[in-house]
């Protein structure tokens, strides 16, 4: 460790002392990229943790749910609690059900359109929350690397201008600017390399899991229509 | 969220202060002081123009001016021989005075044959003399070789002959003296007859050596065709030997002479193309063979290039390529047949300079260009 900041005190190329040297525009724009890193990685885990937290909800509730339980029942138990996933879908689509039945429905049509309706809407709050900060991450992957670059631009041009007005082209006074410059890119490219390689995987896994919720709705969908023709032609019959 | 945004910054903190402990300034590059080394610019020339190496610099290249005015045509290399050698002249005094050496034998046996008339014991004298001038520089070294083993054997033979028949001849050359000791107990002709036969093949010098001390017989026999030749040899005529003596000084250089002082310049001229008028005097020879189909139309629009590759005495090997472009189908391919024509016709193309021959831009590979209504109309 000594060594080393001998090393930097008598060289000034290390890599804080670069970051020290640079100009002002050059510091905000590395400070900026940091931030966008930062940022980055605090999505990258948050949506790691969410991604893998559904997968695990929505096998558990599919194990639930063709278990062969009755679905009044697990109404009654997941209905008091915050739901996400297929779950808040389930409890969407038997609430309108329960609604419709209660107030004794007449149309089984406008009964079944109702229930698909309130899917639709959950479904979608539902994949809202799995794209949610996506975006940012394509931002930071896209953008990254050209503000590195305007950093490194910047840089050398007023390295450049220093040289003009030292009058020397000796390379000892042309480097130090040049590899400043450069760190502005290699943190752009740092920020910018995870965030489109992790916007890649979470729009994919985004993806899957919404196609798993639509499945789901399809399946529930079904079911209930078939539950409704089957309650709703005693009535009939009875009329 | 919170949470996962607290974690990234904590990794990068953690990151980047490992980053900054680890990733220290790259150790500098050791430069070890080197030895400069000095360099001399080597050009590749591909023009250079006929001078003197060692001459002032001047407008004009141009080697010495030489003594010999006596134009020698198609000599590329500077001297004052009458034949183009290709070796430089060179100022050298020993070799003149070795040469002065060998001289006066030659000036004196030639002066007798020219008066004398075609007699035949004249003849035989004079074909002594030639000998020596042609084969000069080897017979030396035979009289070393040869008296040691003979003069003991025949003693006596020696004087007679001198005294008696070769008076003259002995002191005229010293190889003469060798070779008559063989054949001591033969008739005049032979001696000299022998030698003369020989000088062409170069064999005499070896052979006589060895076959005149032991075989009489053979030795007779060239009695005998001594004599017929000897005859023969009474139409020999001196002046043609004289005419193909090489009097030229090996050190003397080539033929081409100059006028102009020295000035800086390279050994040859190399690279540098035909001047303007030589191409024109190269056309005018194509121009007067040519002869045009009247009547073509568009002749104006027709450009012929002509490719043609020429040796050192302007004859054209291979094929030469003739292209015309522009004008019409028809007038177009009789312009291009009749170049073809005018140009074999006039091979072989004359008043070229040799010394433009060789290089990228010599005259080796021709290419002219013909505006066929220039001399066709």
């Amino acid at each position: 460790m000594e060594h080393a900041d001998l090393a930097a005190a008598a060289t000034s190329v290390s890599l804080l002392s670069l970051f020290m040297q640079a100009g002002l525009i050059v510091k905000l724009v590395m400070i900026g990229l940091i931030g966008a890193s930062v940022w980055t990685w605090a999505i990258v885990i948050d949506k790691y943790i969410n991604f893998g937290k559904a997968r695990r909800q929505f096998d558990q509730f599919e194990q639930v749910f063709w278990s062969g339980q009755s679905l009044e029942e697990l109404y009654r138990t997941l209905a008091e609690r915050q739901n996400t996933g297929l779950a808040a879908i389930f409890v969407a689509a038997m609430r309108e059900w329960k609604k419709s039945f209660e107030r004794g429905a007449r149309s089984p049509i406008g009964l079944q359109m109702r229930i698909d309706r309130a899917m639709d809407v959950t479904m979608a709050r539902e994949g809202e929350a799995f794209e949610a900060r996506l975006g940012s991450l394509a931002t930071i992957g896209s953008a990254g690397p050209f503000i590195g670059l305007f950093g490194t631009v910047v840089g050398i041009m007023t390295s450049f201008q220093a040289i003009a007005g030292s009058k020397s082209t000796n390379l000892a006074v042309v480097a130090p600017g040049i590899a400043e410059a450069l760190l502005a890119t290699a943190i752009g490219l740092v920020a910018a390399i995870p965030a489109v390689i992790a916007y890649n995987k979470f729009t994919a896994d985004a993806g899957k899991l919404s196609a798993r919720m639509e499945g789901f709705a399809d399946e529930f969908s079904a079911i209930l229509s078939r539950q409704i023709d089957e309650k709703l032609q005693p009535r009939q019959a009875a009329q | 969220m919170r949470g996962s945004l607290g974690t990234s910054l904590v990794l990068h903190f953690l990151v980047l202060t490992a980053a900054l402990l680890s990733l220290s300034a790259p150790a500098p590059f050791e430069v070890t002081p080197e030895e400069s080394v000095s360099v001399d610019i080597v050009q590749s020339i591909t023009q250079t123009q006929k001078g003197e190496e060692k001459a002032p610099k001047n407008e004009k290249p141009s080697p010495k001016p030489t003594k010999n005015q006596k134009v020698v045509e198609n000599a590329e290399n500077s001297g004052e021989n009458d034949v183009d050698l290709k070796s430089p002249p060179t100022p050298a005094k020993k070799p003149v005075q070795t040469e002065t050496a060998a001289a006066p034998p030659k000036a004196e046996p030639v002066p007798t044959p020219t008066p004398e008339t075609n007699k035949v014991k004249d003849i035989v004298k004079e074909e002594t003399a030639p000998k020596p001038e042609e084969v000069a520089a080897l017979p030396i070294p035979k009289p070393e070789m040869v008296p040691t083993p003979k003069p003991e054997p025949q003693p006596e033979p020696k004087p007679q002959e001198q005294k008696t028949e070769d008076a003259p001849v002995p002191d005229a050359i010293p190889l003469p003296a060798s070779r008559p000791k063989p054949e001591p107990p033969k008739e005049e002709a032979k001696p000299v007859e022998k030698p003369v036969e020989k000088p062409p093949e170069k064999k005499p010098e070896t052979k006589p050596a060895e076959k005149t001390p032991d075989n009489k017989k053979v030795a007779d026999k060239k009695q005998e065709t001594a004599k017929s030749q000897a005859v023969k040899e009474s139409e020999f005529n001196a002046d043609q030997i004289s005419a193909m003596l090489n009097k030229q000084e090996a050190a003397g250089g080539g033929a081409k002479r100059s006028t102009e002082t020295a000035s800086l310049g390279a050994k040859k001229t190399l690279g540098t193309g035909l001047s303007a008028s030589e191409v024109d005097a190269v056309k005018g020879q194509i121009q007067g063979n040519w002869s045009l189909v009247a009547g073509l139309t568009g002749v104006e629009q027709v450009r012929v290039k002509i490719k043609v590759q020429l040796d050192k005495s302007g004859n054209i090997i291979g094929t030469p390529e003739v292209t015309a472009t522009g004008g019409p189908d028809a007038t177009r391919r009789a312009v291009e047949s009749s170049t073809r024509r005018a140009l074999l016709k006039s091979a072989p193309l004359k008043n070229l300079p040799v010394d433009k021959y060789d290089g990228e831009k010599g005259w080796n590979t021709l290419v002219l260009n013909f505006d066929p209504t220039e001399f066709a109309l």
